[in-house]
């Protein structure tokens, strides 16, 4: 059977990511709000066992497992038209409902709770599938549940899965503009330290990004919160058609994840989509017909990444992934390929050979699409330390002032010392010099050897 | 009122011939010669219709006006013309005045026409002179084959100058040779024999029979007496000429009866055609034979001179004259012999369509022409079975289609080398001489293919009763008549013989869905399948291929179709899916042997040639090779991805290093196999995909076209997949072609992982062995003692360890994927190291030849798969001194460009 993946949404952003990214995925493969198939999805070719499974009686059921310490948003989905379509033994909502309160400490800690129950669900969903192939942890790591929570889930699953593949969807604070939680930048850096060593493959989403991208190309200054969730469930239907389209290449996680990943611990991808319709998203702006090479010149825009990095001199690309979705002709992409290298669009790491790679996948047949062609890009690129590199500015203003820390000592594993604090950052530099290093060509020069053959 | 006027007519005609001929003695004879004359008569007044103005008087009027002053030079006589024209004109009595004035203006102009056929009522100069162009027409026509024309007729050949003719008699006659004035008294002294005589014999000598004065000694020479003055022997050459084509004619007749079969259709229904001609000879003659006895038979024997014969009107010379005709027909079927010998149906329609067309002569023409339209009938009928029915019925080979025998087939397809025999390619074939020149050869291909398509429809197709019921409703006698209707009707049958034939190909036979499930299953599009397929035969194949059995790998094979998308493929492509071995050599693994192979039956095999299947099989055995590598890399990649978060991770310090080089260098290797996938998928399959299906899609499009378009579309896979010949650069070492090339890096590829999961055990081993360390100081120091004792040798100390973590392997660190014996340790390292480096090494190498090779390579694709792979100018050509050098950037010193 399939490689399947299983989805873990946490918190609420979590959950309200997943809740438009499961609404998404029934458009695209015909399965209606019960679960059954539409009459009029008859068209095969597509693989809806990767996210989801069919029930006795034929429905189809994700395969995800819905977490939170509050239950407004749950609630929310519990009653929401796509009520009915989840298994609902896998959601898990604590009786007394208080939430992590922003801290992630208590998320973290929480987690202890919910231990017991949440692995039951996982090793339920696990031996429910023939070759489970990923988790994907859909969160975010400014708040308390998504990050703590997720951070604790992503140590245990760790433990439990080695030899399962990580991926996340993290949605990282708006640092540029202080953000809603004043202590953001404890829980990111807390939280930034498992998505370094416990996860295999973080997509990057920067709230600021999505907030300016749903500004610039909306047109909507204050974006709701369902416009920027559907900007992000957009980019991960994208990232999953060729999973879900089986086609030559790039038919699972690995196929896809394995050339934009050379090293283990530069695993922080940055996407781009293009264009942003009414049809993914409400009130989006009707594009004129695009062409191969105008979709793949403005995925390479930074304009258009749901990251906001501030790209030095020396910034490159260590891989690219587009996938470009629509009625795309091979021949084009080829001519916008050589257009690509022959302007030098783009900046590659000078130690290894890389280049721009392409999938052509089908689109649902299900969904009008009024653009020709789409698409997304998955890329690996060093600038993002520089986000790391803000929230580690940030960290340290906060963590010089010793503000906020109270409620952090209250619980493990803060109430000893802040050790944690210390490691956590320790792991970021260690993150962000190794981005650094990977922009320059010696990277891979045996000065550095030294101590290896010690 | 007409019969009145007939009877008038009648009546002055009678009158008439009255007048002109002279009185018979012999009653009968007189009248039946009477009789004969007024037919006559009758004949040409019938057959003369006035033209249409010839109730207009002014405007002939004009035309004779017009004519005197052409023909004057002075306009006297026009003007003298238009008075009596005035006169004319006030006459009352004469009613048809403008068709006496046309008649008039016919007489006059009667002398300048053409009047053979019509000479015996004309004075013989006339026809004398109208003879001299004709003849040598005739002549011109004869006188390419002249070659073969001599053969059977040396005498009649030398008729052109009489000499040759005289030759057998110039010995006994030399001694004599007569002088003028001998000569003069010749024409007064009794002949012997004389004229009448020698028209008695005529008859005879024109059937060809020999008579007392003028034998035919040898077979084809005709003996003429010697004491004839030179006028009379030169009469009787022209005389002898029919005389002569006849006997060879008849012979030929008589001969090709005797040799019925070889003779073919066509060759009969010559035979027979002109055998038709010559009895309408004969009939000529027997009018002739009639008119000489009623001329000879009154006279008496004493009559020296045969001037009654003459008063009669019939002579030697006039009988030369009503066999002119004759004897030009003669002469053209002679020469349609003569250059017949050895042809066979359409040639022999060519030979004689070449005389109805390129000749300028009229009656050669028509003559021709008549003679076409008889001896084609065997080969309409031929044509006919052949587009209605799809039968070839050629007993004797002379349609232009031939049906290939077994043995013939066979041989073709061995010539092809390796191109297997296919009905449709090799059952017929058309033999381009044998096309006759009655059709264009776009024409007879067409014919050709439709006869083609209709009996593989019945044969190929088993779809008789379609073709049958197109026979029945469609089938339509072709003639030569009407060309042009039977281009139509054959066009006709061409459209809608292609129609059916795709439409059997696309609908019954499900051609389309073939290719589609070829493109799926062998080119490995259907990717969740060859996934699935790759992963669950993995452990299988890399055991020995000795050890493999065909049931492990069809329920393997099952097993993929099941779990993928590939179940929803219709029975009729699954069934034909199969996974099997190639016959196996000393020593392989299951991966070289494994193929998935794609049965295609007649009659697809038409498209899906055996020796197409075969080159499926080898583009799926690259693509599955690339596959495996792919495979490979990947879950490499991601063991040692999720080691990262675990084991590796903690063993950094000893061997984080080497796990860097050696990650990036697997990423190279991925980069590579991601590339030259994609290569193949959007600059190989794909577009030729494309092309092959809108060649399929075009209207009209015919089997053939579809064969052209999918061998082009293997050719171009293989070709540009880099299955094809070699690099350009490396033609005299053919194992650095392409293909070999790339065997050898993703070779390279499969030991670097191997090499890699040595290191990976090694790590784990090291890991493991500090955790059981740890944990054993752990549980020695919770028992309260030192956790390392000075007492422990190193020995037993790791042997404690080593129980030690058997018994309690509390973390879930997966070592079963190192060696069960994992108690390898350092001293691997620098082996696995040293051995990680010479791989390196050599992957760079070959893939610096390889990217030389593309560099250089004139096809732009491939190319383009060489800038593909160095698309952020990592690898760095260098041309120069005839050769390519290919560096890394990495490994050029002092250059210092910023990315």
């Amino acid at each position: 059977m399939p490689r399947e993946i299983i989805t873990i949404q946490a918190g609420q952003c979590g959950n309200s990511i997943g809740s438009q990214f499961w609404q998404q995925l029934c458009l695209e493969h015909g399965i209606s709000q019960d679960g059954n198939l539409e009459d009029f999805a008859t068209e095969g070719g597509d693989r809806k066992d990767v996210f989801f499974y069919q029930s006795d009686d034929t429905r189809y059921i994700p395969r995800a497992i819905l977490l939170d310490l509050e239950p407004r948003v749950i609630h929310g989905i519990q009653t929401g038209p796509y009520k009915n379509i989840y298994n609902p033994e896998n959601f898990h909502v604590p009786k007394d409902g208080g939430g992590a309160g922003n801290i992630w400490a208590l998320g973290f800690n929480a987690g202890e709770n919910v231990y017991e129950e949440v692995m039951e669900m996982l090793d339920r969903e696990a031996d429910g599938s023939d070759s489970l192939e990923a988790f994907m942890l859909l969160h975010s790591i400014a708040g308390g549940t998504g990050s703590g929570l997720g951070s604790f889930l992503l140590e245990k699953l760790n433990d439990r899965f080695p030899k399962k593949l990580i991926q996340t969807y993290s949605v990282f604070p708006d640092m540029a503009n202080g953000g809603e939680v004043v202590v953001q930048p404890y829980n990111s850096l807390l939280a930034l330290r498992r998505l370094t060593q416990n996860a295999d493959s973080v997509v990057v989403l920067d709230n600021g990004a999505l907030t300016r991208i749903a500004a610039d190309r909306l047109h909507v200054q204050e974006p709701s919160l369902t416009q920027t969730n559907q900007l992000v469930s957009t980019v991960m239907c994208a990232s999953t058609t060729t999973l879900r389209y089986p086609g030559y290449m790039h038919n699972d996680l690995v196929g896809i994840i394995a050339s934009l990943i050379p090293t283990p611990r530069c695993h922080f991808l940055m996407t781009s989509y293009t264009p942003f319709t009414s049809d993914s998203v409400n009130q989006g702006k009707t594009v004129r017909k695009t062409t191969v090479l105008d979709v793949m010149r403005r995925l390479l825009q930074p304009k258009n990444r749901m990251v906001t990095a501030m790209p030095t001199k020396q910034s490159c690309y260590i891989s690219i992934l587009n996938i470009i979705q629509g009625e795309a002709d091979p021949t084009d992409v080829h001519k916008s390929l050589l257009r690509i290298r022959e302007r030098k669009l783009a900046t590659f790491i000078p130690w290894g050979p890389a280049s721009i790679q392409v999938a052509l996948t089908k689109k649902s047949p299900y969904i009008p699409m009024s653009n020709r062609v789409s698409g997304l890009m998955l890329a690996n690129h060093t600038s993002v330390a520089t986000l790391f590199e803000r929230i580690l500015k940030q960290y340290n203003i906060l963590r010089k002032r010793g503000a906020f820390l109270e409620q952090y000592k209250k619980v493990p594993p803060f109430t000893d010392s802040l050790d944690e604090f210390d490691e956590s950052k320790a792991v970021v530099q260690d993150l962000i010099a190794e981005y650094k290093a990977a922009e320059q060509k010696d990277y891979l020069s045996p000065e550095e050897t030294g101590e290896g053959h010690a | 009122m007409p019969s009145t006027r007939n009877d008038r007519i009648d009546e002055g005609l009678s009158k008439l011939i009255e007048y002109i001929l002279p009185e018979l003695e012999d009653e009968d004879e007189d009248e039946d010669l009477k009789a004969n004359a007024l037919e006559l008569a009758q004949g040409m007044i019938d057959s003369h219709v006035a033209p249409a103005y010839a109730d207009d008087p002014a405007h002939i009027a004009n035309i004779i006006k017009n004519k005197l002053i052409r023909d004057n030079r002075t306009s006297d006589k026009a003007l003298r013309f238009h008075n009596l024209y005035s006169r004319l004109l006030t006459l009352p009595l004469i009613k048809r005045k403008g068709a006496i004035l046309h008649l008039l203006h016919e007489l006059s102009e009667e002398p300048e026409r053409n009047t053979i056929s019509r000479a015996s009522e004309r004075p013989s100069a006339t026809a004398v002179d109208s003879r001299a162009p004709s003849r040598a027409g005739t002549e011109s026509t004869r006188r390419p084959s002249k070659a073969t024309t001599v053969n059977n007729e040396d005498d009649f050949d030398a008729s052109v100058p009489p000499k040759p003719f005289l030759a057998p008699e110039r010995g006994d006659g030399k001694a004599g040779e007569p002088t003028k004035a001998a000569l003069l008294a010749g024409i007064n002294a009794p002949l012997d024999p004389s004229e009448v005589t020698l028209l008695k014999d005529m008859p005879f000598t024109l059937q060809g029979v020999s008579s007392k004065n003028l034998p035919f000694s040898p077979e084809n020479t005709l003996k003429l007496p010697s004491n004839l003055p030179v006028p009379l022997i030169s009469l009787l050459h022209t005389l002898a000429e029919p005389a002569l084509l006849y006997r060879s004619l008849s012979a030929f007749v008589e001969e090709s009866d005797a040799i019925e079969d070889k003779g073919g259709l066509v060759g009969q229904s010559l035979s027979a055609a002109i055998g038709n001609e010559l009895k309408a000879y004969l009939s000529l003659v027997a009018g002739l034979e009639g008119e000489i006895r009623r001329a000879t038979s009154s006279l008496a024997e004493d009559d020296p001179h045969g001037l009654a014969v003459r008063k009669a009107g019939v002579t030697l010379r006039r009988c030369m004259i009503w066999t002119r005709e004759a004897t030009m027909g003669l002469r053209l079927m002679a020469a349609i012999v003569g250059e017949s010998k050895g042809k066979r149906g359409g040639q022999l329609i060519s030979i004689i369509h070449g005389f109805s067309t390129s000749h300028g002569d009229p009656f050669v023409f028509n003559f021709a022409k008549r003679l076409l339209t008889s001896v084609t009938r065997p080969f309409y009928d031929l044509l006919r079975r052949w587009v209605y029915d799809g039968e070839l019925t050629d007993p004797y080979l002379e349609f232009f289609v031939i049906e290939q025998s077994e043995e013939a087939i066979m041989e073709a397809s061995a010539e092809r080398r390796g191109h297997a025999s296919s009905v449709w390619q090799d059952k017929y074939k058309l033999d381009t001489e044998m096309i006759p020149t009655i059709m264009t050869p776009e024409f007879a291909n067409k014919v050709f293919l439709i006869g083609k398509s209709l009996n593989f429809i019945r044969y190929g197709c088993e779809d008789s009763e379609w073709v049958e019921q197109y026979s029945k409703t469609t089938s339509k006698a072709l003639s030569h008549d009407d060309y042009a209707s039977l281009e139509q009707n054959i066009d006709e049958a061409y459209k809608t013989t292609m129609e059916r034939l795709m439409h059997l190909m696309n609908k019954k036979f499900n051609l389309f869905e073939h290719l589609c499930a070829l493109k799926k299953f062998l080119l490995l599009g259907q990717g969740d399948f060859v996934a699935l397929l790759m992963e669950s035969l993995s452990s299988n194949l890399d055991r020995p291929a000795n050890t493999l059995y065909r049931h492990n790998l069809t329920a393997q094979l099952e097993h993929a179709i099941r779990g993928s998308n590939a179940q929803y493929e219709s029975q009729e492509v699954l069934r034909r899916l199969d996974a099997r071995m190639l016959e196996l050599s000393h020593g392989e693994i299951g991966w070289d042997v494994f193929t998935l192979e794609y049965k295609i039956d007649p009659p697809v095999d038409v498209v899906v040639t055996p020796y197409g299947s075969r080159e499926y099989l080898k583009v799926f055995n690259f693509l599955w090779r690339i596959k495996r590598v792919e495979f490979a890399l990947g879950s490499a990649w991601k063991k040692y991805m999720t080691g990262a978060r675990g084991v590796l991770a903690s063993v950094a310090d000893k061997v984080g290093n080497d796990w860097k080089v050696a990650r990036c260098c697997i990423a190279e290797m991925i980069h590579f196999v991601a590339q030259l996938q994609y290569y193949i998928l959007f600059q190989v399959i794909e577009p030729s995909w494309e092309k092959l299906t809108s060649t399929m899609n075009k209207p009209g499009v015919t089997l053939d076209d579809l064969i052209d378009a999918h061998k082009l579309y293997l050719n171009s896979i293989t070709r540009k997949g880099l299955l094809g010949g070699g690099g350009a650069t490396s033609k005299s070492k053919p194992e650095t072609s392409f293909l070999a090339q790339l065997h050898e890096i993703l070779k390279n590829m499969l030991a670097y992982k191997d090499a890699m999961d040595g290191l990976y055990s090694c790590s784990v081993a090291e890991f493991t062995r500090r955790q059981a360390t740890s944990a054993l100081i752990d549980a020695r120091t919770a028992a309260g003692k030192w956790g390392v004792s000075e007492s422990d040798s190193p020995y037993e100390f790791a042997q404690q360890v080593k129980k030690h973590s058997l018994r309690n392997s509390t973390r879930k660190v997966d070592i079963s994927d190192s060696d069960s014996d994992s108690d390898s340790d350092d001293g691997d390292l620098p082996g696995i190291r040293q051995r990680l480096k010479t791989l390196t090494i050599e992957f760079q190498a070959r893939t610096a030849v390889l990217l030389g090779d593309l560099a250089t390579q004139p096809d732009m694709d491939m190319r383009f798969l060489g800038v593909m792979f160095s698309f952020n100018d990592f690898y760095v050509v260098k041309k120069g001194k005839g050769k390519t050098v290919v560096e890394r950037r990495s490994a050029q010193k002092g250059d210092e460009t910023p990315a």
